[in-house]
């Protein structure tokens, strides 16, 4: 049954929120619910519309295989299936798919006992993938601003909308991304280091306390965060990074059209040194 | 609403807590000063201090304090010494490494020997608080993880700043110390060697950058939901398995049929994080001594999506560029 | 209480720093294929300013070509001797109204003796008429039949608003610290990047190449370094810039030096550095010891041009409208005698 030993007692009904008992089993080590039913549904009809369009171009080279927005003048409207309608029923699906996710795992939390953090932390991620794909779009006029599926040809999309505004790294919100990111990685590695070095001390040494976690890093830098400390801020951080991603890219189009070096004039300028 | 353990309600001061005994000598070295701050306490542990000093500890500092003051008096100087042009001009200024026509060789000081200097004991201050890492772990009888955690990070700082230098011959590949200048280094980088998207171990950097906030993300996330049943506690659950671990554990299985432990999901952790600027390193390394152009390489290998072809012709091909008069061209 | 003033100031912060963006409106051009983000994106409120700019000055029309050759009335006549005298005399007029609206015949002209050669600035008109039918002439291949005049660059100014002279990279206190290394300041001509802010020299006016880029993915002797990526980088900003375009209505970014990948316009700006670099070196430069010192620069150089000269912000100066229909002859290059007076008094 693919159960883990403890596992029987925890699969009880209950925290649907909808369908009931109807949905509410197991398959395999899988929990399905209405929500799992929904993702799979999306999931597959966005795959199969995938693989028309990869057979469509011609190929199946994993790097290569493109589906494209529509072009720009086709506005907010449909497009025509292989001149980014294509693109536009994917969209649909991912964002069904996604929001599918999020409520089963909402389900599960509840039928766990357990807060409703880890959907909350997931939907931010889709937030950013909303805000790419149809927020900014939107605000534009056009779904053709969106970014490609391809593993290639959306590195191009990211590398042309970057020099849309001349270098990219001076935007301001991008630089408050960038750091978050590289602030969560950090932080993580500390933590996940931090309690694999009191768990497995090594040479024949017992396995130590969160006294000896807080004392190390007191030891290093003067402050130790704590055990329920470090998972606030290992959430704010990834959350944050993700936040400001999606201000860098709303920003640029809907509310600057320039270069982003150009941007910190407001700052070369102010009176009391202009 | 319901309580969302994201700031903690009441916070209990207890007495100062000086940390766990270390030998005689070292004790020592740990400051006297302790405080309290609570906003800190909001979120973790309000308490700030000690911190312990050390001879390695100071000697990093010392070492580090000295390239900050260098690149400082540096960017002071290029703004005449004016401290209103300095703080206006502040991300532009920059410690630039030297001209391409020093090769190897120690540049004039006014020409990037500055920045070779500071590069040095920057390099040293690293080195010494790496050791720290080290000798503090040691002290306390924990495991050694995060200085060698520490040690990717300092292995893509070498790459950026002496490996990569080295390999091409030439200082002026090393990174500018500046707030634009670094921004500016990383454009002409991925500019002059055709595109570093194209480049395979970039994408596995950014791959397990991107993870390593996702997995933060969702471990952090997956701690606070099970707050109710300690699973912050993390230790001690990890050698006497609690139910916060066995909820956190089939939250996942039952979500995407497969799950981690308590322990494990630290070593997904560790690893995703210190893979990021260990590929990243490899990536950096590669380009400009074993790759020229990315994009083109990635043409060879069948990477590169095709679009419909512009059907522009280098004018230069039928046309010669102007070029000027040899005499009165200055 | 508390968290009022945190929030104040959060917002405070918030407004100083979003007043820096701009209200929404734009126009958008796709220059590639879907999904490529090759766009070029307009903020028609950031652009209404320019339109003052680029509205065309008022002409007189057409000027007869029938009647005595200039050079038959008038003395000391050595560039336009070949136009009649009703174009040459409108002609004078019109120059005038395009240069020195306020100073009139004055500026050139010692006006008891109009033929009299005492003033530089005759001098250097003569070169720039000259220059004018050049570009005119044989740079076809950037200017197209639009053509320039002198009003492209000078709109009713002396000296164009856009021009650059050779800079000394800094090096404040003549000590070791403090060079600047021609870069790591927030200059306009690149865009406000850290960029280095005077790449003119070396690609607008000597001929160094800009392709940096090498074709094979394998070291192939290849020896551009960083720092000449961040020259071409400040170059390409300060082509941005002058045009009021972004890199994409030129490149795809996946492979700048890809031609088959790039637009036409990318082709018609490679004539355009060409055509610039003629000017500087062929007009302008030969002007040297022509120009009094307060026109001059730091170096003892010349004003010279760049593509913010003509374009001004604009993708076509003047938004594309030919002002040569009144003006044929200054849409081909006459034969001369003179090439250029190096030593005439200069005031």
């Amino acid at each position: 049954m693919a159960m883990l030993n403890f596992e029987r007692k925890y699969r009880v009904r209950g925290g649907t929120l909808i369908g009931g008992d109807l949905f509410d089993f197991w398959v395999g080590p899988f929990y399905v619910g209405f929500f799992g039913v929904t993702t799979l549904f999306f999931s597959f009809l966005g795959t199969a519309m995938i693989l028309w369009g990869a057979a469509h171009q011609g190929t199946f080279n994993v790097w290569t295989i493109n589906i494209a927005p529509p072009d720009l003048k086709y506005g907010l409207g449909p497009a025509p299936m292989m001149e980014g309608g294509l693109w536009q029923i994917i969209t649909i699906c991912a964002l069904g798919a996604f929001g599918s996710w999020a409520l089963r795992e909402m389900e599960i939390a509840r039928k766990l006992g357990m807060g409703l953090h880890v959907p909350f932390t997931y939907l931010t991620a889709v937030f950013a993938y909303f805000s790419l794909e149809v927020i900014r779009p939107v605000m534009m006029g056009a779904w053709g601003h969106a970014f490609p599926y391809g593993i290639m040809s959306h590195l191009d999309w990211v590398s042309n909308t970057g020099y849309q505004y001349l270098h990219f790294h001076y935007n301001p919100a991008h630089m408050i991304a960038v750091s978050l990111f590289f602030g969560t990685t950090l932080a993580l590695s500390l933590h996940g280091a931090l309690v694999l070095s009191s768990t497995n001390p090594g040479g024949g040494q017992t396995v130590k306390t969160p006294e000896h976690e807080d004392t190390f890093f007191r030891d290093l830098i003067g402050y130790s965060v704590g055990t329920l400390g470090i998972h606030r801020v290992g959430v704010f951080l990834a959350v944050a990074a993700v936040f400001w991603s999606a201000v860098c890219i709303i920003l640029s189009g809907p509310f600057w059209t320039r270069g982003w070096p150009e941007w910190w004039t407001w700052w070369l300028n102010m009176p009391i040194w202009h | 609403m319901d309580y969302q353990n994201l700031f903690t309600q009441t916070q209990v001061i207890g007495p100062d807590n000086h940390g766990v005994p270390i030998n005689s000598y070292d004790q020592r070295e740990r400051s006297k000063g302790i405080s309290f701050n609570y906003l800190l306490g909001k979120i973790g542990n309000a308490q700030l201090g000690p911190i312990y000093l050390g001879r390695l500890g100071v000697a990093s500092i010392i070492f580090g304090v000295a390239a900050f003051v260098i690149i400082g008096f540096h960017m002071l100087a290029q703004v005449n010494w004016s401290p209103i042009q300095f703080v206006r001009q502040l991300f532009w200024l920059s410690l630039d490494a030297p001209s391409p026509k020093y090769g190897l060789r120690l540049a004039p000081l006014s020409e990037g020997g500055w920045w070779n200097i500071c590069g040095i004991f920057l390099t040293i201050s690293i080195l010494l608080w790496w050791m720290r890492t080290y000798r503090r772990a040691k002290a306390l009888g924990l495991g050694t993880h995060v200085a060698w955690a520490f040690a990717a990070a300092i292995w893509l700082f070498l790459v950026l700043g002496l490996f990569r230098p080295v390999l091409m011959g030439s200082w002026s590949e090393g990174v500018p110390f500046g707030i634009f200048s670094h921004l500016d280094w990383t454009a002409a980088l991925s500019i002059r060697y055709g595109n570093l998207f194209y480049n395979p171990f970039h994408m596995l950097s950014i791959f397990f950058l991107y993870g390593s906030v996702l997995l933060f993300g969702m471990h952090g996330a997956t701690i606070l939901a099970v707050g109710r049943y300690g699973g912050e506690r993390e230790i001690e659950q990890i050698v006497d398995r609690g139910t916060a671990s066995e909820r956190a554990a089939l939250f996942w299985r039952w979500t995407m049929g497969f799950n981690a432990t308590m322990e494990s999901i630290h070593r997904w952790a560790w690893w995703f994080a210190v893979l990021c600027p260990i590929s990243g390193g490899i990536g950096i390394l590669l380009t400009g001594t074993f790759v020229d152009n990315w994009y083109v390489w990635a043409i060879h290998h069948g990477m590169v999506p095709s679009y419909p072809l512009t059907n522009v012709i280098d004018p230069a091909i039928a046309t010669p560029p102007f070029n000027p008069p040899m005499e009165g061209v200055k | 209480m508390k968290k009022a003033y945190l929030s104040f100031i959060v917002l405070l912060g918030a407004m100083m720093v979003l007043s820096g963006c701009e209200r929404p409106a734009f126009q958008k051009a796709q220059n590639g294929f879907r999904g490529t983000a090759m766009v070029d994106i307009q903020n028609p409120r950031i652009n209404a300013d320019k339109a003052k700019l680029n509205e065309l000055p008022p002409s007189t029309g057409l000027a007869p070509a029938e009647g005595e050759k200039a050079s038959k009335v008038y003395q000391n006549v050595k560039v336009l001797g070949n136009l009649s005298q009703a174009q040459f005399t409108t002609f004078m007029v019109t120059m005038t109204s395009w240069i020195a609206p306020n100073e009139g015949c004055a500026y050139c002209h010692n006006v008891a003796n109009f033929a009299e050669d005492s003033k530089y600035t005759k001098t250097v008109s003569r070169r720039m008429i000259q220059m004018t039918q050049n570009i005119n002439a044989n740079w076809k291949d950037h200017v197209q039949g639009t053509g320039v005049t002198c009003y492209t660059c000078h709109r009713g100014n002396h000296i164009p608003q856009n021009v650059w002279f050779k800079d000394n990279p800094q090096n404040a206190t003549g000590t070791s610290l403090g060079n600047r290394n021609g870069q790591n300041q927030a200059s306009e001509s690149v865009g406000y990047a850290s960029l280095t802010y005077e790449p003119f020299s070396k690609y607008l006016l000597a001929s160094n190449p800009a392709r940096i880029q090498g074709k094979d993915g394998l070291p192939n002797g290849n020896v551009h370094s960083l720092q000449e990526t961040e020259d071409v980088y400040g170059l390409m900003m300060h082509f941005s810039k002058s045009l009021g375009v972004n890199c994409t209505y030129c490149h795809n970014s996946r492979a700048f030096s890809d031609w088959s990948q790039s637009t036409p316009q990318r082709s018609q700006s490679w004539y355009g550095i060409q055509m610039v670099k003629d000017v500087n070196n062929t007009y302008i430069n030969s002007l040297q010891g022509v120009f009094p010192a307060h026109r001059l620069g730091k170096e003892g150089d010349i004003a010279k041009t760049n593509c913010a000269t003509c374009h001004q912000g604009v993708n076509k100066p003047l938004y594309g409208k030919s002002m040569l229909a009144d003006y044929p002859y200054l849409a081909q290059a006459y034969p001369t005698t003179v090439v250029a007076d190096k030593k005439a008094t200069t005031k």
